[in-house]
C-alpha cells in the first residue's frame, strides 16, 4: 500500500499498529463493526495520517479489499492518505488535525445518552494535540462523565518538523490528564499485552471518567531505519526501500 | 423572532427525545424553556466552541437531531473547518443557528460584529436562511427541521417590525409590497423593514428573501425580468453576499437589469454607539439609501 501510494505517512501508522491491532482483535465485537451495527464499538482515528494501520485492520475484516490497497492514490481511487469517514469502518475524518476527537466524544455523548453499552475509542497523536480543539473535547468527555470515552495518546514523541519537544512540548500527559479528570494509564504501546492489561482495566473501572492510555510509542516501530527518524513522517517508498522494509518485517 | 425560536427549541424537545440543543455558553434566557422542560436535552459545553460543533455532529452521525446555537461571529464564522468537515462533509442535517448576525452587537465591538456569514458558508452545501420577522422564522425552522441537509439560520435583528401579518410558506421571493414599477428592491432579513421605509416614499416593489440559496428557478429569473433597476439590500458584507448571488443570477441568466447594491463596504464598524450608529456608519439607513439612489438617479 505505501509503496502504491508513494508519498505516504508511514512512521506515524507504525506506531499505532499494535494499539489498533488490540483493539480491533481483543476488545470489541468486530461483526458489530464489519456489519455497522448501530451499538457497535467505534473505533475513531482522530490522528488520520496514521490511517495505513487501520486499513490494515480493515483488510482484516473484509472491510476493504486488497485491490484497494493495492491501488493506493490511484485515480478515482477510495481510499484516502488520511482517516476519512466515507471508507465503511473508518468512523470519523481525521485529516483536519483535533477534529476527530470532538467528533468521537459526541458518539460518546450521543450513546450515553442511549444508555448504550458501546464505546468510543479514539486515538489521538502527541503532535496532534497541540490543538486546542482536542482539549476542548477533552473537556467536554469529562463534564459528561463519558465513561465510555477511551482515548489513546500515541505519544511516539515526533510531530511533522521534529520532537515533541523541541517544537511543542505538552508532557507530561499523565498529570495533564489526570488534572483534566480522566482515568489515566501509562504503557509501552507496542507490548501487546501490557496494552490489552491497561485497557482492560479501564474498561473495568467502575470510575464515571472518562479514560486515556498514553502509549509509549517509537514513530516508524519495526523497521529499522524508519524508527525516530522523523523523515518517514511523510515520504516515498522506492522499490529498493520497500523490500529493504519488508525483508526486517518478515 | 427570538420567542418564536425559544418556543421552537423547547416544543421540539417536547416532542422528539431524539432533538438536543447545543450551546458553547450563550443563549440566556432564549434557552429557559428548554432548560425547564426537557433540560436534558440542552447540552451547554461550555466556551467550546470548536469542539461543540464537533460533538454535535457525532451526535447527528448516531440519528439525533441536532442545532447548534452561537452568536454568528463564532457560528458559523470561528468554526467554518468544523462545520465544513463534520457537518458538510458527513451531509449530516444539522440546524446551525447564528445569532446577531450583522451589527447587532454594535457596543461589544469588532469582535460581536459579523457581516462575513453567508459569504463563508455560501462555498458549503448549506442551505442559508436568513428570516425578517417572526412569521419567516417559524418557517425557516420548520423547513430547516425537515431538511436532509445541514440548514443555516441567520438571525440579525430581532426587534425590527413584523413585515407579515399572517403565517407564509417559505419562498425564494416573497412579496411584500407590489406596485407597478420596473424598480425592485430585494432585501433579506433586518433590511427587509427598511426596504418597507423606503418603499413608502418610492414607487418600488419590494420582496423579502428568506432563502438564500437559491436554486435558480425559472420562477424567480420570470420575476426578476420584470424589472430594470433592481437593488439588493443586506446587513453583510457587499462582498460575497445576498447582493452578490443575485448578481450571479442576472449575469448567468443575461437579464437585461442594472444592479445596486447595498450592505456592509467598511468591513468594520469605526467607534462604538447604538444599533442605529451602526447601520448608519455602514450608509444602510433610510435616509443614506435614499440619497445614493437619488445620486444615481433613481
Amino acid at each position: 500500500m505505501a509503496q502504491a501510494g508513494q508519498s505516504v505517512h508511514i512512521g506515524c501508522a507504525f506506531s499505532l499498529i499494535e494499539i489498533a491491532h488490540v483493539i480491533y482483535s481483543k476488545l470489541v465485537d468486530v461483526k458489530k463493526i464489519q456489519n455497522l451495527e448501530p451499538d457497535r464499538d467505534y473505533i475513531c482515528l482522530s490522528k488520520g495520517h496514521g490511517v495505513m494501520a487501520i486499513y490494515s485492520c480493515l483488510l482484516e475484516l473484509g472491510m476493504i479489499k486488497e485491490e484497494e490497497i493495492n491501488n493506493y492514490f490511484s485515480d478515482g481511487s477510495s481510499l484516502t492518505g488520511l482517516a476519512d469517514s466515507h471508507v465503511p469502518g473508518v468512523e470519523v475524518s481525521g485529516g483536519s488535525l483535533g477534529q476527530g476527537i470532538t467528533v468521537a466524544v459526541g458518539i460518546a455523548l450521543s450513546k450515553k445518552l442511549d444508555k448504550s453499552n458501546s464505546k468510543v475509542y479514539c486515538i489521538v497523536g502527541d503532535g496532534e494535540i497541540n490543538e486546542g480543539s482536542a482539549w476542548e473535547a477533552i473537556m467536554i468527555a469529562a463534564q459528561q462523565k463519558l465513561s465510555n470515552f477511551i482515548l489513546v495518546v500515541d505519544a511516539n514523541k515526533y510531530q511533522a518538523m521534529g520532537t515533541c519537544e523541541s517544537v511543542l512540548n505538552m508532557e507530561p500527559f499523565k498529570g495533564k490528564f489526570e488534572s483534566f479528570n480522566f482515568e489515566t494509564i501509562e504503557c509501552n504501546g507496542h507490548d501487546i499485552s501490557e496494552l490489552e492489561k491497561s485497557f482492560k482495566t479501564l474498561i473495568n473501572s467502575t470510575s464515571e471518567k472518562p479514560k486515556v492510555i498514553i502509549a509509549r510509542t517509537v514513530k516508524g516501530k519495526g523497521i529499522s531505519f524508519m524508527e525516530e527518524n522523523n523523515i518517514w513522517h511523510y515520504t516515498r517508498l522506492t522499490k529498493e526501500i520497500y523490500e529493504q522494509a519488508i525483508k526486517e518485517l518478515n | 423572532m427570538r420567542e418564536v425560536l425559544s418556543n421552537f427549541l423547547a416544543d421540539k424537545a417536547l416532542e422528539n427525545k431524539n432533538f438536543y440543543v447545543f450551546s458553547g455558553d450563550h443563549g440566556y434566557a432564549l434557552f429557559d424553556k428548554i432548560r425547564k422542560g426537557t433540560p436534558d436535552q440542552f447540552i451547554n459545553t461550555g466556551v467550546t466552541e470548536q469542539a461543540m460543533v464537533g460533538c454535535a455532529a457525532g451526535m447527528a452521525k448516531t440519528g439525533k437531531k441536532v442545532a447548534l446555537y452561537g452568536l454568528a461571529s463564532f457560528i458559523p464564522m470561528r468554526v467554518l473547518e468544523f462545520i465544513k468537515m463534520n457537518i458538510c462533509y458527513e451531509k449530516l442535517p444539522v440546524i446551525i443557528l447564528g445569532d446577531g448576525a450583522g451589527t447587532v452587537y454594535t457596543t461589544l465591538g469588532a469582535s460581536h460584529q459579523c457581516g462575513e456569514d453567508i459569504a463563508c458558508l455560501k462555498t458549503l452545501p448549506v442551505k442559508i436562511y436568513s428570516p425578517a420577522d417572526k412569521y419567516e422564522m417559524e418557517a425557516c425552522l420548520n423547513a430547516a427541521y425537515t431538511q436532509n441537509m445541514p440548514v443555516y439560520i441567520r438571525i440579525g435583528k430581532s426587534d425590527k417590525p413584523s413585515i407579515h401579518n399572517a403565517p407564509i410558506k417559505l419562498e425564494e421571493l416573497l412579496p411584500v409590497i407590489s406596485k407597478s414599477s420596473d424598480t425592485v428592491i430585494l432585501a433579506t432579513g433586518s433590511m427587509v423593514s427598511t426596504g418597507v421605509e423606503i418603499c413608502k416614499t418610492k414607487n418600488y416593489s419590494l420582496y423579502s428573501c428568506p432563502v438564500l440559496s437559491f436554486n435558480n428557478t425559472s420562477a424567480f429569473i420570470n420575476e426578476l425580468k420584470k424589472y430594470k433597476n433592481i437593488i439588493t439590500i443586506e446587513e453583510h458584507s457587499v462582498h460575497g453576499g445576498f447582493g452578490a448571488t443575485i448578481s450571479d443570477i442576472i449575469s448567468e441568466n443575461n437579464l437585461n437589469a442594472r444592479l445596486i447594491k447595498f450592505g456592509i463596504t467598511e468591513y468594520f464598524t469605526k467607534g462604538c454607539g447604538s444599533y442605529e450608529y451602526a447601520i448608519k456608519f455602514h450608509k444602510l439607513d433610510v435616509e443614506s439609501i435614499m440619497e445614493r439612489l437619488k445620486n444615481l438617479g433613481l
